[in-house]
């Protein structure tokens, strides 16, 4: 067995993600993010697109409130030979109907809807200029499980053996995807939903 | 896999050590071996949901709205109303059997019964608190941390087990001795009165379709033709699915205990069986979802209304709902 960790970065462009901190953005407006989460599940390697090894009861709450959630420890054969790591953005149909669970499922994580039963996959709140809210808020929690408005998204990122893997999430290159002006909240299941979760797996990039 | 064990009194079968399964029920939807009950947790779960800790102010629990002696429905509320006075959008319907629900809320919004008792706790009009708040709470109470002990084996307090919890009282609350259930088993000295019988028959040509035996419920969705609230625009199933199909669908409710569970519908807009019947046979509300089997009226004479309500009435279950381990826990 050897300890690989994988670490799980949030950028704006090059600078590591700060939360409520003015960002200058390309067309010079400020930017603010004051919360983001993710769930990372289902980590696996793959050797010639077949799973090798896949990480046991694998879900991971990513946290820019809390940095130590950034990295996650696997405990892998240290022989192991792949060339790609696969993850899902999101939490699977069949955990979201199966009751109550503790951990980074736990439902005190803010990450799950009450009044509509299911996990939040992905969330991103701040504050833009554009945004014609109160306070110019915007508040994307992204999440639904049942067909057609499942946003689950599968990665598969090339990598090769080593002991760190390190992922950058680009989130500047969500924002450039939204229209900040027009739609500036997304919170319930739903195309919006669907659409915007559609953009979220291109953002996950190998750091070299 | 579920063991499944014989219990010879009554001739229940059990799928859990601590409650029994009425023969012909059928296997519950929930599954007993991701929470199995023990004696410890449902006695923590029935103190919390009698606890008004649960609440903001701590003035609303659980059984603020679902009072053990009207089939935990909130008695003679149209809406059910929570902290500070704020009046919900929807009438508690009755909690019993709910280990064979597949979904909770009259527009299913909820896919499980732990994850039920979020819905409640943050929302304002009801205990407008959070899980979180709650954790916190219980684990600075005096009693709490030790009961947790009892049933998980250490005093961590966290969500899930809090939602367990409350899950393993609620899957206890099961209601399968009314006279109706007598009867069919053929217990010695329980007969239906010959009325009995005739509502028996009209239920089973008019509404048992929906109201499906033995649970009388068969946990669909449907539109039983009542016309929109006006103020309340509640579109049901359609807000959840976001399918046109499903709009003014709702859940289709057991009819067990329906003698004490009134006001009726999602929005308690009928006071009396009469004024249901009234409802079933002359204001069927056509409209694009109605439901196939109320597309034809029901047509009723007023004896066979007065039948139907008495067997109706068959299915009350005074052992469920008189039941002290259900009422609130006496120290
Ligand atoms: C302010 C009143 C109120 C309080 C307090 C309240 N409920 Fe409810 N309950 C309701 C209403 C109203 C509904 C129906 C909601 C809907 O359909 O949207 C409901 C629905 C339910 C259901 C779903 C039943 C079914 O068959 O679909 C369960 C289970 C339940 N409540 C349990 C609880 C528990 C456990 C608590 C305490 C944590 C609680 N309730 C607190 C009013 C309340
Ligand atoms: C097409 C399916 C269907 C049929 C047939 C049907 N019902 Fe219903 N019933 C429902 C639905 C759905 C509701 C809940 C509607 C709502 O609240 O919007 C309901 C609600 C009720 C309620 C209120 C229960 C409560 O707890 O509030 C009663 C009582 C009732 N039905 C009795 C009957 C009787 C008696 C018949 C036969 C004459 C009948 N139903 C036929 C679907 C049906």
């Amino acid at each position: 067995m050897q300890a690989t960790t994988v670490r799980f970065q949030p950028y704006w462009i090059t600078q590591k993600l700060k939360l409520d901190t003015n960002i200058i953005t390309n067309n010079t407006s400020v930017l603010e993010i004051s919360k983001f989460r993710c769930y990372i599940s289902n980590i696996a390697f793959k050797k010639n697109n077949v799973v090798v090894w896949q990480e046991p009861n694998s879900y991971h709450l990513i946290d820019a409130n809390d940095t130590s959630s950034y990295s996650i420890k696997l405990n892998m054969p240290a022989t192991l030979i792949f060339d790609q790591i696969h993850f899902n953005i999101g939490i699977d149909s069949t955990t979201n109907v199966s009751g109550a669970m503790g951990g980074d499922l736990d439902p005190t994580k803010g990450m799950y809807w009450a009044w509509n039963s299911g996990y939040i996959n992905f969330k991103l709140e701040g504050s833009s200029p554009l945004c014609t809210t109160h306070n110019k808020r915007f508040q994307y929690h992204i999440g639904g499980f049942s067909i057609p408005f499942n946003t689950l998204q599968q990665v598969d990122l090339p990598v090769h053996h080593t002991t760190n893997i390190n992922i950058a999430i680009q989130l500047d290159q969500m924002v450039a995807q939204i229209d900040l002006e027009h739609q500036n909240s997304i919170m319930q299941p739903g195309r919006a939903a669907v659409e915007f979760s559609k953009k979220i797996a291109g953002i996950f990039r190998i750091k070299l | 896999m579920l063991i499944v064990i014989s219990i010879t009194i009554y001739g229940f079968s059990s799928i859990d050590s601590l409650i029994v399964i009425p023969l012909g029920w059928g296997k519950p939807n929930y599954d007993f071996t991701k929470n199995p009950l023990n004696k410890e947790t449902v006695a923590l779960g029935r103190k919390i949901f009698y606890d008004p800790i649960l609440s903001r102010d701590s003035t609303i629990s659980c059984s603020s709205c679902h009072l053990s002696y009207t089939a935990f429905t909130h008695v003679d509320h149209d809406l059910s109303h929570g902290i500070n006075g704020k009046i919900g959008t929807r009438n508690a319907p009755a909690l019993m059997n709910l280990a064979w629900s597949k979904s909770f809320m009259w527009d299913g919004a909820v896919n499980h019964l732990d994850m039920q008792a979020l819905a409640p706790i943050s929302h304002p009009a009801e205990m407008g608190n959070d899980i979180e708040n709650i954790v916190a709470q219980l684990q600075h109470s005096a009693s709490y941390p030790n009961l947790f002990k009892a049933a998980f084996g250490d005093t961590v307090i966290n969500g899930a087990r809090i939602l367990k919890a409350i899950a393993q009282f609620e899957l206890t609350l099961i209601s399968a001795n009314s006279k109706y259930d007598q009867v069919m088993r053929k217990e010695p000295g329980v007969h239906f009165s010959t009325q009995e019988e005739n509502g028996l028959l009209i239920f089973r040509k008019s509404c048992a379709s929906c109201h499906t035996e033995p649970l009388f419920t068969n946990q669909q969705f449907a539109n039983n033709g009542l016309a929109m609230d006006t103020f309340l625009k509640d579109i049901g199933r359609m807000k959840i699915t976001q399918n046109a199909q499903d709009s003014l669908c709702f859940k289709i409710p057991t009819l067990r205990n329906i003698e004490y569970s009134f006001p009726y519908m999602h929005d308690g807009r009928f006071k009396k069986l009469s004024d249901v019947l009234k409802h079933y046979t002359s204001d069927i509300q056509q409209s694009s979802t109605l439901s196939r089997q109320l597309q034809q009226p029901i047509i009723l004479s007023s004896d066979q209304k007065v039948d139907l309500v008495a067997f109706l009435l068959t299915l009350t279950d005074k052992s469920f709902l008189y039941n002290p381990i259900f009422a609130y826990p006496q120290k």
